[in-house]
């Protein structure tokens, strides 16, 4: 089970402007909240967060696949770097990589070194970047598991979840895009 | 305000948000703000707050948490307006 998300940092700044009455109280906890001001860059603590929340809700929904809008629900803690989040009875571990660039998360049931690949994609249109971050994760499983490759697909499943299915052997995998960035992990 | 008015309103909400055009010529009752107008996540807490100041209402968590579609959005608001 794994859940990622990548926050293209430039792309974030030019879409949202996270100093909108309101923005914050809508999308963090109180704590978050404070955790952002109290921060060197604030920005960035933003969306470093946010793409936690993000991560936390894909692992969720592959555990428990429904579709629903709650960021808040989800509560971040960070400590040297290391996420905790807790939504209703759920917990998860999510780690963190910043770059100049780009931000990218990914949740965890354990704790476990990060295993997304980042790619940068040519299209800025939601659905072929969709295309090719598919494309780019099926190529890796093919070669890493060894396989033929018309024994495997990416699937959605109910509520847009993607699966990778290797003959009928269904393996949980997220993948994420936006702005110049894409990534993809296989559980 | 008839259903008309409230797509009417709620189109123009959306309008800077989407990223798939095609889907938002033929906005319906039906369209999902993500899975059809591949509006960003990041951009539904925008829509929220335009949809707070339009109707001059306020959004808790619970009616948040069902803002996927146009369909839901107009249940929310017209619950909201006590129509």
């Amino acid at each position: 089970m794994v859940g990622n998300d990548i926050v293209d940092i430039a792309q974030a700044k030019k879409d949202s402007n996270w100093q909108r009455p309101r923005f914050l109280d809508k999308l963090f906890t109180l704590k978050e909240q404070q955790t952002i001001h109290a921060s060197d860059n604030p920005c960035i603590m933003v969306w470093q967060l946010w793409s936690m929340k993000e991560a936390a809700y894909k692992l969720y929904t592959q555990i428990n696949p429904s579709r629903f809008y709650n960021p808040k629900g989800f509560a971040c803690e960070i400590d040297n770097k290391k996420g905790f989040i807790r939504f209703k009875n759920f917990n998860c571990y999510v780690e963190t990589k910043i770059t100049s660039d780009y931000i990218i998360s990914e949740a965890r049931l354990e704790i476990k070194s990060m295993t997304s690949k980042v790619t940068i994609l040519e299209s800025s249109e939601p659905k072929l970047q969709s295309k090719t971050i598919r494309e780019e994760a099926l190529k890796v499983a093919i070669k890493c598991l060894n396989i033929s490759d018309e024994n495997a697909i990416i699937a959605n499943s109910d509520f847009n979840i993607p699966t990778l299915e290797i003959d009928s052997e269904v393996t949980p995998i997220s993948l994420t895009h936006h702005g110049n960035y894409g990534a993809f992990a296989i559980a | 305000m008839t259903k008309e008015e409230l797509i009417t309103k709620l189109k123009a909400i959306v309008a800077p948000y989407i990223q798939d055009e095609e889907a938002f010529k033929n906005l319906s009752e039906d369209t999902d703000f993500v899975t059809d107008l591949k509006i960003n996540s990041a951009n539904l807490v925008d829509i929220i707050l335009d949809i707070e100041d339009e109707f001059d209402i306020r959004l808790e968590n619970e009616d948040m948490e069902k803002m996927l579609d146009v369909k839901s959005a107009m249940t929310i608001v017209n619950s909201k307006l006590g129509s």
